[in-house]
């Protein structure tokens, strides 16, 4: 059934394209699968969104009661994080590593069709808890005891769901660090790689090591739930925190492993539409190991309110985390300073990144700090900070990413002005639904409550929010039409439409099934600048001139 | 609204967004190729139904143990056959991965194995 | 935008791709890959051993099987240890024995580790058909079933693997060049002896 010599059909003839798809390998198609997959899962969990924003608008439950409130607000979370935003940037990391390693395909490509597979039956089971009684509903962070003794099958489907979807992740981090590690092109020293390839590195190491804690959390859980364990439920002598414990050790390393892509996708576009190189890409490099490394030292900080953690070791470290984070933000703008900048839709989008994952950081220092905390534990305050830094922050880095490889994959250039459209909804509307959250926090509205009373004075804050969120649900529109209408009739994009220092743009739009007829030599971390601009003839050099002729075969016998 | 309801609203939203995407790329055709075979050296793996027979049966299984009743390990009608397939499923990849690598091995060493 | 003109490196691909694949350049990739799975493996069961420690130190009362159940057999269990440790070693010998090519020693070892491995999984269900108390008998019930029996499940999968190698081995497919499954399937027996060191001495000698 498999084989293994290239068929030099493969390429060119056109089976049915269900059977092509269903089978592939190609890290190219695989990524444009997760891709898709996790676009379904956005606009399940959006409306999800909208039917919360449209209950909590005004005082008084309008349609949705408790119940289903409690699914919807868990679903909505659990399909977001796990369902969209990494396999979002699982599919451009499948896609564009290899790429930009100058490699054929991944270390492991069937298992990497494994990888992505599991994640759509993953879904299908943590969904199908709605036609089975009710999904589950105890928050995407299952806090025991009530999943414990949540009744029916929604949650038992959630643990299961969720492990097949780890599992998957942790599958999908082994095949990038070896692919990493093993199938760079000749010439690209770790120090040459992309900095979109350093994240995807370091994000695959924290599932590698993250992801299995949870499956164990999630296996204890299943075990308390149906086999009369006694982990997590204090009637039969189990500890509550416990769950906590190992849920948020995974649980902070996963919220790194949500940014770091989409902050590896905002270094790839801000120098080329800056037309100036990255500042600090060693620094940059430095602070994503250090980011990965403090990840797991943090965790405790979503428990100071439980009385049973040990606060300023826990508030040191996450103050310590916004350094690397901040050495980041500082190297952004210089980089943005005095370039040339081009407004495109990708750099739209990286610039919202900036400004709104700036805001969530800031809240999240705020955060930090327990004195604070406790007063703001479990309501909006959180709600807004964890929107700001993975709404503001990852998805418009998954946007991003759309519209910046979106010609590479397709081969065709998304529309302009409707992605203008699209960002500037999408922005205003972003920040007019999470905005009031944060006094809404302040001024004690709790999160997970289905419903407010009049007298509270939350009600004008929840109206702009729920207006906020409805024009977020308006500006995907521009966005769907961009989409399919490019795919069936859009203007051709050419190898390289912005001009791209980085070797996916080395080949054609959309690349062979083996990606590279020939590779550009490569010194730097901006191979293809220097391919097109020559050595010497702008302000930077390529690093390591002379120690270079070692490694590069072309330059030992003197054809260079 | 009752929780089926909204799972049937979803369902149905899901498919036709489906439907839709597909539409898209479908209409669009296959995929592009300039070249017609890739330089000396690069090895590439062919298609594979194995990904997805194998998470199907391990959704299955899953499935066994979430819909298990009172006093069961799990739900026998779902978790033996994805048992079953999975077991089959793993078999067959690692003779497919073991056919690869002796490949390589009686083969030219230009290329390496897929996984 | 510009067309680009690209130099060719056929050699360099060539020489590349091949050494990648056989891992001429440091490890093979599949060696990598088997070690980063261990990696994951290993904070699967960090997060089992977190239960563990936690209920230890929070439960009240004597720690232990419950009312009416067997102490822990740990004559019993300090057999399994040294069953499995021995293992490890003829596991080991396989591996430097087709290292030199000696595929002979190569099938004898695999199948003494094999033998090995099912005797320990043997004694761990005897182990359990005498204890007298389950996974739904508290708390030390439930860790303890949990941390053993997921052990366990992982020596399953090791004798699984050391299955496959050595109908390989019979099949004549390993040589001194081409072993890579021997060298993964290995790490991943020693990393399982690892653990059971580990277990062992929490649950038995720790207590």
């Amino acid at each position: 059934m498999a084989t293994t010599t290239l068929e030099p059909r493969a390429s060119t003839y056109r089976r049915s394209w269900v059977l092509e798809w269903l089978t592939t390998v190609d890290h190219k198609k695989i990524g444009i699968l997760y891709i898709v997959n996790s676009f379904l899962f956005f606009f399940a969990a959006g409306i999800l969104a909208l039917l919360i924003r449209s209950e909590l608008a005004i005082p008084g439950i309008q349609f949705l009661d408790q119940a289903t409130y409690n699914q919807a607000f868990t679903m909505h979370g659990t399909i977001m994080l796990f369902l969209f935003i990494i396999p979002a940037l699982s599919g451009f990391g499948n896609y564009i590593v290899p790429l930009q390693l100058g490699a054929p395909d991944m270390a492991f490509p069937r298992i990497n069709a494994l990888s992505f597979w599991l994640l759509p039956l993953g879904g299908l089971l943590i969904f199908s808890g709605y036609l089975f009684g009710g999904a589950a509903a105890e928050g995407w962070t299952g806090y025991a005891p009530l999943t414990n003794r949540a009744e029916g099958v929604g949650t038992d489907l959630w643990i299961v769901g969720l492990t097949l979807v780890g599992t998957a992740s942790i599958l999908g981090a082994v095949n990038f660090i070896a692919t990493i590690f093993k199938m760079r092109a000749p010439g690209m020293t770790l120090f040459r790689m992309p900095i979109f390839v350093w994240t995807v590195l370091v994000t695959a190491v924290l599932i590698l090591l993250a992801t299995p804690v949870l499956t164990a959390g999630l296996i204890a859980l299943f075990i308390d739930r149906n086999y009369g364990g006694s982990f997590f439920d204090p009637s039969v002598g189990g500890n509550p925190v416990l769950w906590q414990h190992i849920f948020w050790f995974f649980g902070h390393p996963e919220v790194y492993i949500v940014i770091l892509p989409a902050m590896g996708v905002v270094s790839e576009i801000l120098p080329v539409f800056s037309r100036k190189p990255l500042f600090g890409y060693r620094a940059f490099v430095f602070a994503t190991i250090a980011i990965g490394l403090l990840s797991f030292s943090v965790w405790a900080h979503h428990m100071f309110t439980t009385g049973s953690v040990l606060l300023p070791f826990f508030s040191f470290m996450t103050a310590l985390i916004a350094i690397p984070t901040g050495i980041k933000m500082f190297n952004w703008l210089a980089t943005l300073w005095r370039g040339k900048l081009i407004l495109a839709t990708p750099m739209l989008f990286a610039l919202g990144f900036l400004s709104m994952f700036l805001i969530g950081g800031i809240s999240g220092v705020m955060l930090a700090s327990p004195p604070i905390d406790f007063h703001v534990q479990d309501t909006y305050f959180v709600v807004a900070h964890l929107h700001y830094v993975f709404f503001g922050g990852s998805v418009f880095g998954v946007f991003a990413a759309m519209y910046y490889w979106f010609p590479k994959m397709t081969g065709r250039k998304l529309n302009e002005p409707l992605g203008k459209i699209h960002f500037w909804i999408h922005f205003i509307g972003f920040n007019l639904a999470f905005f009031p959250m944060h006094q809404l926090g302040l001024d004690g509205m709790p999160r997970r409550i289905s419903d407010y009373s009049a007298d509270a004075g939350w009600t004008l804050l929840n109206m702009v929010s729920t207006v906020g969120a409805f024009m977020i649900a308006v500006s995907i529109i521009p966005f769907l039409i961009n989409v399919v209408a490019t795919f069936i009739n859009g203007e051709p994009a050419g190898d390289d439409p912005w001009e791209g220092n980085t070797l996916e743009w080395a080949t054609s739009s959309p690349p062979p099934a083996y990606n590279f007829d020939r590779l550009p030599p490569i010194h730097s971390e901006r191979p293809l600048f220097y391919l097109t601009h020559g050595h010497g003839h702008s302000a930077e050099r390529p690093d390591d001139l002379e120690r270079d002729a070692e490694d590069d075969p072309e330059r030992r016998d003197g054809l260079a | 609204m009752p929780d089926t309801a909204i799972g049937f609203v979803l369902l149905g939203i899901g498919i036709l967004v489906v439907l839709g995407v597909v539409f898209a790329i479908s209409s669009r055709g296959g995929p592009a190729s300039t070249a017609g075979s890739p330089p000396r050296g690069v090895h590439l793996p062919g298609p594979s139904f194995l990904p997805v027979v194998l998470s199907v049966a391990v959704a299955l299984m899953g499935a066994g143990l979430a819909f298990r009743g009172e006093d069961q390990l799990a739900n026998p009608f779902l978790a033996i056959p994805g048992l079953l397939v999975l077991v089959i499923g793993s078999i067959a990849w690692v003779r497919a991965a073991n056919h690869e690598w002796r490949e390589v091995e009686h083969g030219s060493h230009d290329d390496g194995p897929a996984h | 935008m510009t067309t680009r003109q690209m130099q060719a490196h056929p050699a360099g691909e060539h020489e590349a791709a091949a050494a990648i694949q056989h891992g001429d350049s440091g490890m093979p990739t599949a060696l990598l890959g088997m070690l980063l799975f261990i990696a994951s493996e290993v904070m699967f069961f960090g997060g089992l051993f977190a239960t563990y420690f936690n209920a230890r130190a929070t439960t009240p009362g004597a720690w232990g099987p419950p009312e009416g159940a067997h102490e822990l057999d740990i004559a019993l269990a300090g057999a399994l240890t040294a069953i499995l440790i021995a293992s490890s070693f003829t596991m080991q010998f396989g591996v430097w024995a087709v290292r030199r090519g000696d595929t002979g020693k190569l099938k004898m070892w695999t199948g003494i580790t094999l033998a090995l491995g099912v005797l320990f999984l043997m004694g761990q269900i005897y182990d359990y058909s005498q204890l007298g108390f389950g996974i739904a008998d508290g708390v030390f019930g439930t860790t303890f079933y949990t941390l053993t029996g997921f052990h366990g499940a992982h020596v399953f999968g090791g004798a699984v693997g050391l299955t496959i190698i050595l109908a390989r081995a019979v099949r004549g497919q390993f040589s001194a060049r081409n072993h890579v499954a021997v060298e993964a399937v290995s790490m991943y027996w020693h990393f399982v002896d690892v653990v059971w060191v580990a277990v062992f001495s929490t649950i038995y000698l720790l207590r």
